[in-house]
């Protein structure tokens, strides 16, 4: 793999102090008795998606012309794609999910005005790569990205279970 | 959220991409499903997210990954939430342990099951269904059996010699990490400066025990220092204990509405203002578009609001 090849350090391959994330939305109140099941029988029918990751912030949540507009006008030269969004040159590679992992895309089911505190979230997609785009620089090992996907390993040490 | 963001607050998420762990969403075992919980993290006594799998077999962590001005595109679909979280598998000790601890100062053996008991956190007394919670609580609790009772007394000096074997199993992943990128590292620009090795076993255990120390306490992690005979440092710039880290990054990197500054090279030259000693020694050696990861990683814990 050319991953192996990375100029990366001790430094940068620990600091994955990812946040310990607190699932919550504005304007949502939730306690910490509330739980959010994850309807799985959705993965069946859950559709494999490319997916990507855009160095930018678009202000929308919802339907858009991706494969016509953006995945069509990407050229690729050995690893490294790219591709023009918005009048800007973005360089990006394709990576993917670390052994073991599944990509999903999940979203909250409607409530239908319920009060239940209890919410519930359902697999819509699933993808085993991610493209993560750059602006304007060439994608490299060093990418925090893809320093991120050490993580699950990383993890794997920390609470694997300790021999007697 | 914090206030980073200047435009329009996004307040209609409703969708995330998730990077988990296969065991995480396995299908076939079990007819019921994984549970999002909240409960309290160990090293920050806060609510934090984590789940845990079909029947309550095993626990998981969630992580998100983070950087600011990011988006998805899923399928023909964007997504203004650039988050990726990760879930992956966790020890359940490190949950229970405060319970531990905290019971531990009457000094007498109880029952676990009265012991994670939080009325705040009712997902906890879940941790106990885990496989692996009652079979491992000999790491970190002394045990005494009546009849068919069980009754258990923690144990510092359990404790830390479980969480030495955690650090120096963490030590093998980093330098298994490290290993495989070392033959391509020597024909390119990187080349490492052979004095620095002396400190490097240092510096393993430093950033292990720092990686650790994300899931205990503050005093728990400075006794776990001593145990493993690593003096605290004492000028705060050159290490800092975690714990601190964490307050640093509460304030996310501001960044102005001009989003090239993101390009590494303008990026790069606003270090974070504290690096541990193993990031400076490499921070010497090559700075050129590398960012600590720890800058991008912006923790959401908020405090819960009651």
């Amino acid at each position: 793999m050319f991953l192996v090849k990375r100029r990366r350090q001790l430094a940068e391959t620990v600091h994955v102090y990812i946040s310990c994330y607190i699932w919550e939305t504005e304007g949502r109140m939730s306690c910490n008795a509330s739980v959010t099941r994850l309807h799985l029988s959705s993965l069946k029918r859950a559709e494999k998606v490319p997916v990507h990751l855009m160095p930018c912030e678009i202000e929308h949540n919802g339907l858009a012309q991706v494969s016509q507009y953006f995945t069509a006008t990407t050229k690729e030269k050995k690893k490294e794609k790219t591709v023009s969004f918005r009048g800007r040159g973005l360089k990006g590679q394709e990576i993917s999910c670390p052994q073991g992992y599944t990509g999903l895309v999940l979203k909250e089911v409607d409530r239908h005005g319920s009060d239940q505190e209890d919410r519930t979230v359902k697999v819509t997609s699933v993808f085993d790569k991610l493209t993560y785009w750059n602006l304007e620089t060439p994608p490299t090992s060093d990418d925090t990205v893809v320093m991120a996907m050490d993580w699950p390993e990383l993890a794997e040490a920390i609470h694997g279970t300790v021999e007697d | 959220m914090a206030a980073k963001k200047k435009r329009t607050p996004n307040t209609h998420n409703d969708s995330w991409v998730v990077i988990a762990a296969d065991s995480a969403v396995e299908t076939q075992k079990h007819d019921c499903d994984p549970d999002f919980v909240k409960l309290r993290n160990p090293s920050t006594d806060e609510a934090s997210l984590y789940m845990l799998s079909a029947g309550d077999v095993q626990l998981y962590e969630v992580k998100a990954f983070e950087e600011d001005f990011h988006s998805w595109f899923v399928g023909q679909t964007v997504q203004r939430d650039g988050k990726l979280l990760f879930v992956t598998r966790m020890d359940p000790l490190y949950l229970i342990l405060p319970y531990m601890i905290k019971s531990g100062q009457e000094g007498k053996f109880q029952p676990v099951d009265q012991v994670v008991k939080d009325d705040e956190f009712p997902a906890s007394s879940r941790l106990l269904s885990c496989t692996r919670s009652l079979t491992s609580l000999h790491h970190i609790a002394e045990g005494k059996e009546v009849g068919s009772l069980k009754f258990h007394r923690y144990s510092q000096e359990r404790t830390l010699n479980w969480l030495q074997k955690k650090v120096e199993r963490t030590i093998v992943a980093l330098k298994k990490k490290h290993i495989c990128v070392g033959e391509g590292v020597k024909s390119t620009t990187y080349v490492r400066v052979k004095t620095e090795s002396d400190n490097q076993e240092e510096d393993y255990l430093r950033y292990a025990h720092g990686l650790i120390s994300e899931y205990i306490s503050e005093e728990l992690s400075k006794a776990l220092l001593k145990h493993l005979g690593l003096p605290e440092l004492k000028s705060a710039k050159e290490t800092e204990p975690p714990s601190k880290k964490r307050k640093l990054s509460d304030k996310p990197v501001e960044a102005g509405e001009d989003y090239t500054k993101f390009n590494s090279g303008d990026f790069a030259r606003k270090p974070p203002k504290k690096m541990t000693a193993a990031q400076k020694t490499l921070a010497k050696v090559d700075k050129s578009g590398m960012k600590p990861m720890s800058s991008f990683f912006s923790p959401k814990t908020k405090a819960e609001k009651k």
